[in-house]
């Protein structure tokens, strides 16, 4: 037999290193601090910063055969699902015309009214279009990755919409890539208004398997109807008021509560959407309300 | 080492070998997230068993210390807790090193059989932390990851010992 075709070097009889056990304990309690400081402190950002750096480049390798996928996919996508898509566009673009017709009068109507009020011209929203990438693979949030990072302009707290509505907010910002937290996230709330009666309200994220949200603190008796349709509110200075947030889908209504449990479908596609639309946050456009960045942090915070 | 009677001889392990499969390992979870699976709760961690396998095996070379970094890793790829993934798996390359001079000892059936409940006290681990740290629980399928990369273990280890299962001294007709 060739040298070398066995391990010949003999195990280390005294100098074994660090023994498992003193490791165990020094990583853990290094985790668990991590963990802690994670929950509480904003300071282990800069450390998910640079490992983030570290982990782009396999989660770009990951990505790889769907995008693949996606090619070929598009590539053989038949001439019959084209036309179709086609026709559908033409549906839309018809009944959107319509409205379309009516926003000039009633942006004129708006201006008057407001120039009456001499109330501040309604600002328009930055916005850059955004790739989601994946969705995060913890089973306990909802929570999706999208291509643009701090390097892009992405800022922390800006509300982000697909074609449908509002989908979520931006929670963590590295440098390549951003985390949204969606509205149907358990930690996630978002100030909502309904658009048949007026009434304001909170909602807040279910993390079930549906795309739910829950309005909260309604009393039993308050008007709301299936199939009402809940916009942002803009009280809370992130997201621009009146985009599309949810629909009541189920109202239980219940003796020995004093709120009743209103369920709401989100309107956006929390499961399936592709790309979308990162606003600036509201705070930000406004001159002269001074810097909140956490306003996000202090409505989630009023969750727990 | 001392080994049982009538298993064959290994080659040394090569550690960029060990390093490939580890790299492998990271990029079946994050394709099985990103493209297959979603956030379903009963993907098994490939990861999780390829560090525990090399624990065992090679417990001189892989173990907790190197379980904490890819446990970081995997945190800021999971957007979970900082430090969570970390902690579950060392503890578990601590686990592994202590089991790994009795394991080998048995043929690899019975091997499944005993990193089942290692695999099953990490995942508990984690679901103890998340429940902690303000989580709901993610229903029954959570149990299932334990039982299916223990249930891979054969696999893993007819895969992972190839390379050093090839013949010691190549010639025309034996290439490998």
């Amino acid at each position: 037999m060739p040298l070398g075709s066995l391990d010949r070097t003999p195990p280390p009889f005294f100098k074994q290193g660090t023994s498992a056990l003193t490791k165990l304990v020094l990583f853990s309690s290094l985790s668990c601090g991590l963990m802690f400081a994670d929950l509480h402190y904003n300071i282990v950002q800069p450390a998910r910063w640079a490992l983030s750096l570290v982990v782009y480049p396999v989660q770009w390798l990951a990505l790889r055969p769907q995008a693949l996928w996606d090619q070929v996919d598009n590539v053989f996508e038949s001439k019959q699902e084209a036309l179709n898509a086609v026709e559908q566009a033409k549906a839309a673009l018809l009944a959107q015309s319509v409205r379309a017709s009516q926003v000039e009068q009633l942006t004129l109507e708006n201006n008057h009214l407001r120039q009456l009020l001499a109330l501040r011209e309604r600002f328009s929203t930055k916005a850059m279009a955004a790739e989601v990438l994946y969705e995060a693979a913890d089973p306990f949030v909802r929570k999706m990755i999208l291509n643009k990072g701090a390097t892009h302009g992405v800022q922390s707290s800006s509300p982000v919409m697909d074609d449908q509505g509002i989908l979520g907010q931006v929670t963590r910002v590295h440098p390549l890539v951003s985390e949204i937290t969606l509205v149907t996230d358990r930690e996630h709330s978002i100030p909502v208004l309904n658009t048949r009666t007026g009434a304001r309200g909170v909602a807040f994220g279910e993390s079930g398997g549906a795309p739910l949200l829950e309005l909260r603190y309604m009393a039993t008796n308050a008007d709301i109807e299936e199939g009402d349709v809940l916009t942002t509110s803009g009280v809370d200075g992130v997201y621009p008021p009146g985009i599309p947030v949810a629909k009541v889908v189920k109202i239980e209504r219940r003796a020995d509560t004093v709120f009743a449990r209103i369920l709401c479908e989100s309107l956006a596609r929390v499961q399936g959407a592709r790309h979308v639309m990162v606003l600036e946050p509201v705070q930000f456009a406004l001159p002269g309300l001074g810097d909140v960045p956490h306003a996000q942090q202090a409505v989630t915070q009023g969750a727990k | 080492m001392i080994m049982p009677r009538g298993q064959q001889l290994l080659l040394p392990v090569s550690p960029m070998f060990m390093l490939l499969t580890m790299l492998l390992a990271f990029l079946l979870d994050m394709l099985q997230s990103m493209s297959w699976l979603g956030n379903a709760a009963w993907a098994p961690d490939w990861l999780a068993l390829v560090l525990v396998f090399w624990a065992i095996h090679q417990p001189l070379k892989v173990g907790v210390g190197i379980s904490f970094l890819l446990g970081l890793l995997t945190d800021v790829h999971q957007t979970s807790l900082l430090g969570q993934h970390a902690l579950t798996y060392t503890v578990q390359g601590y686990l592994a090193t202590m089991i790994h001079r009795r394991i080998l000892w048995f043929d690899v059936p019975s091997q499944a059989l005993q990193v089942l409940p290692l695999f099953m006290a990490a995942q508990l681990l984690e679901l103890s932390v998340r429940i902690a740290a303000g989580g709901l629980f993610p229903g029954w399928s959570f149990l299932l990851p334990p039982v299916l990369q223990a249930f891979m273990w054969p696999v893993v280890t007819v895969l992972l010992l190839a390379p050093q299962r090839r013949a010691p001294d190549p010639d025309k007709h034996r290439p490998l």
